[in-house]
């Protein structure tokens, strides 16, 4: 079985959202969708939901189109959280789980088991408007994956989550990914996503800009990271005026060098040397994730403020 | 969408928790016991009413130039008005009406108009011999008192006919005494004429009702409209879109606010039907023994029920449009902007019925609702003119049969002005004598004209 997402596009008045989106998540994998802000990610989640119809192509779970499967086929994680805010945890947990066919006693302990396993069993009889964001989110996530969905949609699941959290919740997925579900998340967390996907794509204006593992997408990338280390010296800012330099990052006793496109390592080295520097170390680091999204996307994976809003032009 | 999304269970489920936070809501739960309260008052109002009328001692002045009908019609006039109910102690029981001669007419009317005293009743003897008895009252028409007048009239006229007989002589035909209730409102239903007070119970409970419903529909309504709007605004929208279809979630919402404004309906009607059910009990308590209920004219158990069926049919109506208001707006904040425009579409709803049960001046026939008592009553009863039923003491009462003539009545009157004449000159005996004798035996009692 395999998600596909065929050639589909979305207007909202005259902006084009998605155009001609298309690509594939095998079953059983945990596939990464990134992008900037209004990139058309969350217009893709609720296309594959029936939420929003595509104006062409179509999204396909094991061959049929997804608005003719039952709607428990999908598990999802709005990018925007809502709980009712005056229902208890445990009774909105049940109450999602009936809608999608779920037995409630069954739902009552699937719930209370997964309410434990994140560590925050006591909560269960507490009303929602009562939690922090991040047990909201957490029983956001619960209320996703209670009906046990083939397909999870997860928009933006580890956004304002502690480290504590995020190591639960990324072990969630590991564990889900390995009893057979298939889960596409999107995420500005770049580190996240190197950790987590086997496969991922990268969508800019509603079109795909890259796509294929993580080991591809490293190969393919015309990005370049130096790690340079000088004898003396902290903080080398200095580095940053070196011609061919794209960014600067400080790291633990190195300089983290993103190169421009067409400046060999080599001659960042002999320019460093030239300036009378002693090089303690030096070393040619496959490039970031990061580094990858910024080179395709043209700028951080977080400054999209004047993209559309999806929303808005709806 | 080829989706096949059934409206069950997942309607059902939605309902179900729509329901439950609705009835475990601290203001569903106020307005619930306000509304008991306002209801068991409103039940309790013709008994609390009496209670007040009781109190009161209705000041009745009689105008007559001849002292011999004067002292006649206060006599008359008292022993008709001023009837202890059976069961009471007399001793303790307070007349009710103040029946004193007024001899400076033009006062008695001054006093009348100045609201001093409550009723004038005027005996004129006309050239031809005939009594004419008119009560005035500034009043609500009152179908009791004019009758009351009305028997009163009625014993006079007899005890002045026998006493202008001749001694010895041999008796004359006694001609019936006309009996004219001349109003310009006369409801009848099945061409029975209904009593001015079951009328005015009525034309009450209904404005009660309609705005009940009126206040329930757009209360319940904007719940819908708030429900959608908030389940917007949280964003819980976007989860249960995704696992329920809009029909299902709509329907569920719909049925779960209307499940609990029903219920709160049920809470507040069966206090006011246990009400209705023991009044006699209640008005013993409350007005001293013997004392029955008098019934809230019209509050029947079929009125209830269809106030039920009319509320189920308008709330859905206005639940759906609510819905679609609520689902137009991404926070609860903007329903204020919308529920004008709403509101007023309500109104209009409101007003219709509301001007029929209060009923109208003039005869247009149009802008008129079918179905409502009041209203369709009158439409019955389509000719106008005057009727004169006949005075024998059984068509004095209740008696249904008397108006069996298809009532003339116009309507709009103006109740204040009841007449009651007394004719005993009419030559041709009345068309409508039923079991009256023509031929009395000698010295008929007046009382037993009372029957």
């Amino acid at each position: 079985m395999t998600l596909e997402i065929d050639r589909v596009t979305k207007r909202f008045g005259r902006t084009v959202a998605l155009d001609q989106l298309a690509f594939g998540v095998p079953e059983g994998m945990i596939f990464g969708f990134l992008g900037a802000n209004g990139a058309g990610k969350t217009t893709t989640m609720r296309i594959c939901l029936g939420i929003l119809r595509a104006d062409e192509g179509e999204v396909r779970w094991g061959g049929v189109p997804s608005t003719d499967l039952p709607r428990r086929t999908f598990g999802y994680l709005p990018e925007e959280r809502g709980l009712y805010p005056r229902l208890t945890v445990i009774d909105q947990l049940v109450y999602f789980a009936s809608l999608y066919g779920e037995r409630p006693d069954q739902a009552r302990a699937d719930a209370l088991g997964w309410l434990d396993r994140f560590r925050i069993p006591d909560l269960a009889d507490r009303r929602a408007e009562e939690l922090s964001k991040g047990n909201q989110q957490k029983v956001q996530f619960i209320a996703a994956i209670l009906h046990a969905p083939d397909v999870l949609l997860m928009d933006e699941p580890f956004t304002g989550l502690d480290p504590v959290n995020l190591a639960l919740l990324r072990d969630a997925f590991i564990e889900l990914r390995d009893a057979g579900r298939t889960i596409v998340f999107s995420t500005h967390q770049m580190e996240i996503a190197e950790a987590l996907c086997e496969s991922l794509v990268i969508v800019d204006h509603g079109r795909i800009v890259a796509g294929g593992t993580l080991a591809e997408l490293k190969r393919s990338s015309r990005a370049r990271t130096v790690r340079l280390g000088i004898e003396g010296e902290i903080a080398p800012t200095w580095l940053g005026s070196i011609d061919g330099v794209a960014a600067l990052r400080p790291g633990a006793g190195f300089a983290e060098i993103e190169l421009m496109a067409g400046v060999e390592p080599r001659d960042i080295l002999a320019a460093t040397l030239e300036r009378g520097a002693l090089v303690s170390r030096f070393e040619v680091a496959e490039p970031s994730l990061e580094a990858i999204f910024v080179e395709l996307v043209g700028r951080p994976s977080d400054d999209g403020e004047e993209a559309v809003d999806e929303e808005d032009a709806a | 969408m080829a989706r096949h999304d059934p409206l069950f269970p997942n309607a059902g489920t939605v309902a179900r928790r729509e329901y439950s936070e609705r009835v475990r809501s601290r203001l569903y739960r106020i307005s619930t016991i306000v509304l008991m309260a306002l209801a068991v008052g409103v039940a309790m109002t013709p008994i609390v009413l009496r209670a007040f009328d009781q109190a009161n001692v209705h000041r009745i002045r009689v105008v007559a130039q001849e002292d011999r009908l004067a002292q006649g019609i206060m006599a008359t006039a008292e022993g008709v008005m001023n009837l202890p109910p059976p069961g009471v102690d007399r001793r303790r029981w307070k007349a009710p009406y103040e029946i004193v001669r007024e001899t400076d007419r033009s006062y008695a009317m001054r006093e009348l108009a100045d609201g001093q005293i409550d009723a004038i009743i005027e005996v004129v003897r006309q050239p031809d011999g005939q009594l004419a008895v008119t009560y005035r009252t500034l009043g609500p028409a009152d179908g009791v008192r004019s009758q009351l007048a009305g028997f009163a009239a009625l014993s006079l006229g007899i005890l002045d006919w026998t006493a202008s007989l001749p001694k010895g002589s041999e008796l004359g035909a006694f001609r019936t005494p006309s009996f004219t209730t001349e109003s310009l409102v006369a409801p009848t239903e099945g061409g029975r004429q209904v009593d001015a007070v079951v009328v005015a119970s009525r034309g009450f409970l209904g404005t009660v009702f309609i705005i009940l419903m009126f206040i329930t529909i757009l209360i319940y309504g904007m719940w819908v409209a708030t429900g959608v709007a908030t389940e917007k605004s949280s964003r819980v929208m976007e989860l249960m879109i995704s696992a329920a279809s809009p029909r299902q979630l709509l329907v569920g919402k719909v049925v779960g606010i209307g499940g609990a404004g029903l219920t709160q309906y049920v809470a507040i009607a069966v206090p006011v039907m246990l009400v209705l059910a023991f009044q006699d009990q209640i008005a013993g308590a409350i007005l001293g023994a013997g004392q029955a209920g008098l019934p809230t004219g019209g509050l029947t158990i079929g009125l209830i029920a269809a106030y039920g069926v009319f509320f189920l049919l308008g709330f859905a109506l206005f639940a759906l449009i609510y819905a679609a208001v609520g689902s137009f707006v991404s926070r609860p904040d903007d329903l204020q902007t919308l529920s004008l425009p709403l509101s007023l579409i309500a109104m209009a709803g409101y007003l219709r019925p509301a001007r029929v049960a209060r009923g109208r001046r003039g005869d247009a026939g149009s802008d008129r609702l079918p179905g409502t008592a009041v209203q369709s009553v009158r439409d019955a009863c389509p000719t106008h003119g005057q009727r004169r039923a006949s005075a024998g003491g059984r068509s004095l009462g209740r008696d249904p049969a008397r108006d069996d003539r298809g009532g003339g009545r116009r309507h709009g009157a103006d109740l204040r002005d009841r007449r009651v004449a007394i004719r005993p000159a009419t030559r041709v005996p009345p068309v409508h004598r039923r079991g009256a004798p023509s031929r009395l035996t000698p010295r008929p009692r007046p009382r037993a004209a009372t029957g």
